[in-house]
């Protein structure tokens, strides 16, 4: 069989948690984008590297993508299409929801949300989710938890992964909710500050668990600057720690898992990616 | 070469967001902004609400109040755009040294090419600056993506009055393929015009041409209409210290005319009060602009330039009067004419080792010396060339 890059199938040994007699889960790490000029500057790409050509050099060391373009603007079909046509054909793709339906939500969001599903339409059976990432003042109010109850029911002929960033989420209630719905909770892993959501390694869809590793920079996770908030270069040690405490208890309740890095800057992400795959490679 | 990355930020009607700022009991209203003193006023800014009931900039008031019966009248109050436009310019510079812009029209341009490091992957600097913009001065910028002023411009066509479009490096030609050929900048009404007559309505459709083939119908533009088609544009963001400097002179007409031989009069005026300019600064102009303004609300601008700039009355006169000539294809009286002359630059502080003038040319630089030395004291129109006819005060002379 033909090798994937980036995909580890972790065999967890009987007796792990509810794992019975070993349990087969295919991991896919990669990472937030992938057409960053840094990443050139860094030497994860080689010089010169023009970006159309990008997709297809991370391609041959990932095998899945989020893409997170779609955030910053509405999901187009036509351009996506071109994407995925390009593309080669192992690679998977995750794609942000659009910030008007989370971070700046306009009154005729459902509107949106229906020009969104037909944007991300061609990526078909290479979607693996689409992640929900909402903003650190969504909190557990009535009001929030409608919203999203009707947000998630306008995606529902899609996979999803829900990405909490304020703790009020983290009750059984709305985990029970996520488990009901056959919807992913997104783990994080991010620095320790008050009022962020934990790492939690509870898994709420079996058929995917989905992490998000953004650094442990405390001192510029709040300055409003992406080079300062995701700037962070994991240790082989803390990745080692981070797979034994999360990564191996979720992948025993799960057929696959997608692990994907943030931390953007100087290319820290593909690397601390290959770092990460290694280690699970090592298991 | 490097890919580009240029932002371009489009507040759609400048001036009435503005104006809603102020006052935001004039939101969802259609609203017009026009001299509402002047006796033959046209419509300097509207709403998207009037736009949609047929207001357009330029139309004469009185149509446009007759179009759209219920909308508020504003006067234009340029101060406070330009106010505004300099807070929004002062945000973008904390991103980018390199920014064009217009005059307070809510218009710019952003390289951002090459500070990623700094600031981050180049949609992010777009969308922070919009929402800086948003929550601090109250106006709600388009913003679009692209490797070239052409493609960020079309993309913000595309999207007005709101929203964002980024086109990924290496997609341009694609993404302007399926769109209306009326979309690119830069192309004249004859020039589209000519294109709907050979049904080329796409911008896929010119671009499936070659330059030969383009050249036959369209001569000397048929390259920059090759380029535009298959979205290359390797102009550069050019910051205010550099083309985006003008002097810009206008009179108007006390009564309408076609008379080409006040309209001439009148261009020799403005270019005098140009030259004058120009020489106090030390500073030549390369382009001459002519802007026409029609009494039906419509104008026409063209432009005349030379390699070397100058700034005697004399050459700038000549330049004037070609852009003027290639301006005047219309019958209809004019309200008034206006001269823009810009690719300003420093005059050389070195004296050349051999005089590159002949005897007239150092006569006439002397002879403009004393002129302006006396206009210096006693004013403008104490001294004249000869054989002009009296001119109408009223000029506005404007350094932007």
């Amino acid at each position: 069989m033909k090798a994937v890059p980036g995909r580890v199938d972790l065999i967890v040994p009987a007796g792990t948690k509810t794992a019975g007699s070993g349990h087969q889960c295919a991991l896919y790490v990669g990472t937030c984008g992938y057409s960053y000029t840094e990443w050139v500057d860094s030497g994860f790409y080689p010089v010169n590297t023009k970006n159309s050509a990008m997709l297809g050099l991370y391609s041959r060391c990932f095998s899945v993508v989020e893409l997170n373009y779609t955030w910053y603007q509405m999901a187009r079909a036509d351009a996506i299409a071109r994407m995925v046509d390009k593309a080669p054909e192992h690679l998977l793709f995750a794609a942000k929801l659009t910030r008007t339906m989370t971070h700046e939500r306009d009154a005729d969001w459902q509107e949106q949300l229906v020009l969104y599903c037909q944007g991300i339409a061609p990526l078909k059976k290479r979607l693996v989710a689409v992640l929900v990432q909402l903003p650190p003042d969504f909190d557990r109010t009535i009001g929030n938890r409608n919203y999203l109850a009707a947000l998630l029911d306008g995606l529902q002929e899609f996979p999803i992964a829900v990405e909490f960033r304020h703790v009020s989420w983290a009750v059984d209630s709305v985990f029970a909710e996520l488990e009901r719905r056959k919807v992913s909770l997104v783990t994080v892993d991010e620095p320790e500050l008050p009022g962020l959501f934990p790492s939690l390694d509870i898994v709420t869809n079996p058929a995917l668990f989905y992490v998000r590793f953004h650094g442990r920079n405390s001192t510029g996770w709040r300055s409003g600057n992406m080079q300062k908030k995701f700037n962070y270069d994991y240790s082989e040690e803390e990745l080692r720690s981070w797979t034994e405490m999360y990564i191996r208890p979720m992948a025993a309740r799960a057929d696959r898992g997608m692990l994907f890095f943030n931390n953007h800057v100087q290319a820290q992400a593909p690397r601390n990616a290959q770092k990460l795959a290694r280690i699970l490679i090592d298991k | 070469m490097k890919e580009r990355s240029v932002i371009h930020f489009n507040v759609a009607d400048f001036a009435v967001s503005v104006e809603r700022v102020v006052d935001s009991g004039l939101r969802a209203r259609p609203l017009i902004i026009a001299p509402l003193q002047a006796a033959r006023a046209v419509v300097y800014d509207m709403s998207e609400e009037a736009f949609r009931d047929g207001v357009r900039k330029g139309m004469a008031l009185r149509q446009a109040t007759k179009i759209c019966r219920g909308a508020t009248l504003l006067a234009p109050r340029p101060a406070l755009y330009q106010k505004a436009m300099t807070a929004f310019l002062k945000e973008v510079q904390n991103y980018s040294p390199l920014i064009e812009s217009g005059f307070a029209d809510g218009h710019l341009f952003v390289d951002v090419t090459g500070t990623h490091r700094l600031h981050g992957p180049p949609p992010d600097i777009g969308l922070r600056i919009r929402r800086y913009v948003r929550t601090h001065l109250g106006i709600n910028p388009i913003w679009t993506l692209g490797t070239s002023k052409l493609v960020s411009k079309v993309a913000s066509r595309l999207v007005k009055p709101v929203g964002e479009y980024i086109v990924s490096p290496g997609d341009e030609a694609l993404f302007l393929a399926p769109l209306p050929v009326a979309l690119l900048p830069g192309l004249t009404r004859q020039e589209l015009r000519k294109l709907e007559e050979f049904h080329l309505t796409t911008v896929g459709a010119l671009a499936g041409l070659s330059r030969q083939q383009l050249k036959v119908p369209f001569g000397s533009r048929s390259d920059y209409l090759h380029d535009i088609s298959q979205g290359i544009d390797d102009s550069a963001v050019s910051t205010s210290s550099s083309t985006t400097q003008t002097v810009d002179c206008e009179q108007s007409f006390a009564d309408d005319t076609n008379d080409r031989q006040e309209v001439e009069a009148v261009v020799v005026d403005l270019v005098s009060r140009a030259g004058q300019y120009l020489r106090a600064r030390r500073q030549v102009a390369r382009r001459v602009g002519v802007w026409l303004r029609y009494s039906d609300g419509s104008h026409v601008v063209r432009q005349a330039s030379r390699r070397v700039g100058s700034n005697s009355d004399f050459v700038l006169h000549n330049l004037a009067l070609s852009a003027l000539q290639r301006a005047w294809v219309k019958r209809t009286r004019l309200r008034s004419c206006r001269l823009v002359c810009d690719r300003l630059h420093k005059q050389s502080p070195q004296l050349l080792l051999f005089p590159d003038k002949g005897i007239k040319e150092r006569r006439q630089e002397k002879l403009l010396g004393a002129m302006d030395t006396i206009r210096n004291r006693f004013g403008h129109q104490l001294i004249r060339l000869g054989s002009r006819s009296s001119m109408a005060d009223g000029v506005r002379s404007t350094i932007h």
